[in-house]
């Protein structure tokens, strides 16, 4: 076997039983996490899945079952050691607050016994991976650090010895909502480079859908309910312990997974350009089976939605008649974000445009339901098949 | 680090010092300002007096010189002896294998501090069955261990668990993570501890002269026994100046040893 194809972490029977209680908190967890994927452990509070992930570190000391990352048994041997070789990041931060960034970030390098120059050039490398400029920041104590920018340190320090496997315990658990968000996405982008393999624990399902390559599903004493991709556990829940923990907005979930570029749009809609004769507008919506046209601009920007009726009134700009074509969306929207532009559209569909702007196509609520029906692989043949012209588009 | 005064039981609120009061003029030299005024003006006033044969015997340069070195001596030993004994205490009743000892050891302590000082000092006197110097420390000892006992444990329990958690998983020994994190830490606190027990120490040497130790107390208690309002004042204002004095020092020795960015 090749260390490629080899699993980064594996855990065998895994079982952790606290003196004192009967039943076992962690009850024989085994999982394969490959090289370079992120696992997301989820569940209600209590599950097990904090305790699981203090497992693999050894912060808490398996009862038995075995620990193998990297194809080496880590089970016994100095805990310290091993965690040195394990990044971890935790919500509370952990920065230690007597210590300024640069040393805060330097921690596990210098008990690895790097040397000075060489930690400071990591440190400040780290920093701008994360985003903040190092002379800025590299000095500074974490109480003068905002909750973004001290989750930020946290994940650089994690990575400070480059560790090929990371634990995240609800890193961006205590964040506002739009930080959140922010810290996500940059941390994904950051994944792409990096490419650890990564176990990230969090109660909120959709954060687990979001960050996840795999999410492992927990019930009581961590057993594994579902363990698989994100749109398999949206589209097949195990069970329902998994559909009810998904929740009731599973197929709006979805939506957040698939983008527009994935899906088929409409392109049959009849456009013309701003500049061109009402006549030949006229005529070219009356031989479609459409009720309104898409009018552009010379850069086939779209700019009106036009009717019949609009098209008749003469002697009028047709920069003026009509309705306004908002609701615009890109390729690489979500359908998530395509739903919410025409539902607060005119016409209940939503223009998307390329990068710069000009007309692609539309998708329209069929569009969307047959793409959600696509992914619960229901027959998704017969949906296009049936799919009808969306004659009321302009209204 | 919270804002909140850490208590010490029986001995009243402690103020923690903070580092970003160091910048605070005032509280700098507010103090020494005071102190040289107090101890002039006393100065002054005992040279204007007519001073009888009781002043000059008691009042003497060397009297004082060594009075107060006597009663600095007290205090210094002893409150370093509890330092020695009390730190060490007070981070082995932190450690986890250890929290079954906590009542026992501060009952113990709490007997000590309990017990009205003068009471304390006799029974130690009693039990010895000599005077001088030794008996007096030790009861000073027993007198003032339960604040900086109890501010070590308070000082390192405060510390919150998420950074001790993330010290362990990132690979630091428990040693380590005492050393550089715990500890330095509860520097604050412990600090705050340690002035109190200067403080009592100071206070309570004044009754070393009832066995036969010495210090201010001789010169205060000359001024009752023989009515010399003269010698009463100034042996009270050497021993409440020289607690002030003690505190200050301690106060600004806190501060340059509390932990930046807390």
């Amino acid at each position: 076997m090749t260390t490629s194809e080899r699993p980064m972490i594996e855990l065998v029977e895994l079982t952790k039983t606290f003196p004192g209680q009967r039943k076992p908190a962690v009850d024989k967890l085994s999982m394969s996490i490959e090289r370079g994927e992120i696992v997301v452990f989820v569940g209600p509070s209590g599950c097990g899945k904090t305790t699981s992930m203090e497992l693999i570190n050894r912060l808490i000391e398996p009862s038995s079952g075995h620990i193998i990352i990297d194809g080496e048994d880590v089970t016994n041997g100095d805990p310290d050691e091993l965690r040195r070789r394990i990044g971890y990041v935790i919500q509370e931060t952990g920065l230690l607050p007597h210590r300024t960034i640069a040393q805060n970030i330097g921690t596990v390098p210098k008990l690895l016994g790097w040397d000075k120059a060489r930690i400071s050039a990591r440190v400040d490398e780290l920093l701008g991976m994360v985003g903040m400029d190092p002379q800025v920041y590299r000095d500074r104590y974490p109480k003068e650090l905002s909750g973004g920018q001290r989750q930020r340190v946290g994940v650089a320090r994690a990575m400070a010895a480059d560790p090929p496997v990371m634990l995240m315990d609800e890193p961006f658990g205590a964040i506002d909502p739009i930080t959140r968000d922010r810290l996500q996405n940059e941390f994904l982008r950051l994944q792409a480079e990096i490419q650890k393999t990564i176990i990230f624990v969090t109660h909120d399902i959709d954060e687990a859908i979001k960050m996840g390559d795999r999410i492992a599903v927990l019930r009581e004493q961590s057993h594994i309910a579902q363990f698989d991709t994100p749109e398999k556990i949206l589209s097949e829940p195990a069970d329902d312990y998994v559909a009810d923990f998904i929740g009731a907005g599973a197929s709006l979930k979805r939506l957040n997974l698939s983008r527009i570029r994935d899906v088929e749009m409409t392109t049959d809609t009849p456009t013309g350009l701003l500049s061109e004769e009402t006549a030949a507008l006229r005529q070219r919506l009356l031989e479609s089976d459409w009720t309104a046209m898409l009018l552009l601009d010379e850069q086939r920007r779209p700019r009106r939605w036009v009717t019949i009726g609009d098209l008749r009134r003469e002697g009028r700009s047709l920069d003026t008649v009509g309705l306004p074509a908002h609701a615009v969306v890109e390729g690489h929207s979500t359908l998530a974000d395509a739903l919410n532009e025409l539902i607060e559209s005119n016409g209940g569909v939503a223009v998307v445009v390329d990068a710069k702007g000009a007309y692609q196509g539309i998708v329209d609520l069929e569009t969307i339901m047959v793409a959600v029906r696509a992914m619960r692989e229901e027959h998704s043949a017969f949906y296009l098949a049936q799919k009808q012209q969306p004659e009321d588009a302009a209204r | 680090m919270t804002d909140a005064p850490v208590v010490a039981s029986g001995t009243g609120p402690l103020k923690v010092e903070r580092a970003s009061d160091r910048g605070s003029v005032l509280s700098w030299v507010g103090m020494p300002i005071f102190l040289a005024v107090v101890f002039t003006g006393t100065y002054l006033w005992v040279q204007s007096q007519e001073l009888g044969g009781v002043e000059q015997r008691v009042l003497t340069r060397a009297q004082l010189t060594s009075r107060t070195i006597q009663h600095l001596e007290l205090t210094a030993v002893s409150t370093l002896i509890v330092i020695l004994i009390a730190i060490p205490l007070g981070v082995l009743l932190t450690r986890p294998f250890a929290r079954s000892l906590v009542p026992v050891v501060l009952a113990v302590a709490n007997i000590g501090q309990g017990i009205p000082s003068l009471g304390l000092l006799a029974i130690i006197f009693v039990a010895f069955g000599q005077l001088g110097f030794t008996p007096v420390v030790l009861g000073l000892v027993a007198y003032s261990t339960l604040p900086i006992l109890r501010n070590t444990m308070v000082g390192l329990q405060q510390v919150d668990p998420s950074l001790i958690k993330a010290s362990r998983g990132m690979g630091m020994s428990s040693l380590a993570i005492l050393l550089r994190v715990e500890l330095p830490l509860a520097v604050p606190v412990m600090i705050a501890g340690i002035r109190t027990a200067l403080i009592i120490n100071v206070g309570t040497a004044t009754l070393a002269t009832f066995f036969g130790a010495g210090g201010l107390g001789y010169i205060v208690y000359n001024g009752i026994t023989l009515n010399r309002t003269t010698v009463l004042i100034t042996g009270v204002v050497l021993v409440s100046g020289l607690a002030l004095v003690v505190d200050y020092l301690a106060g600004v020795v806190g501060r340059l040893l509390a932990p930046r960015g807390l």
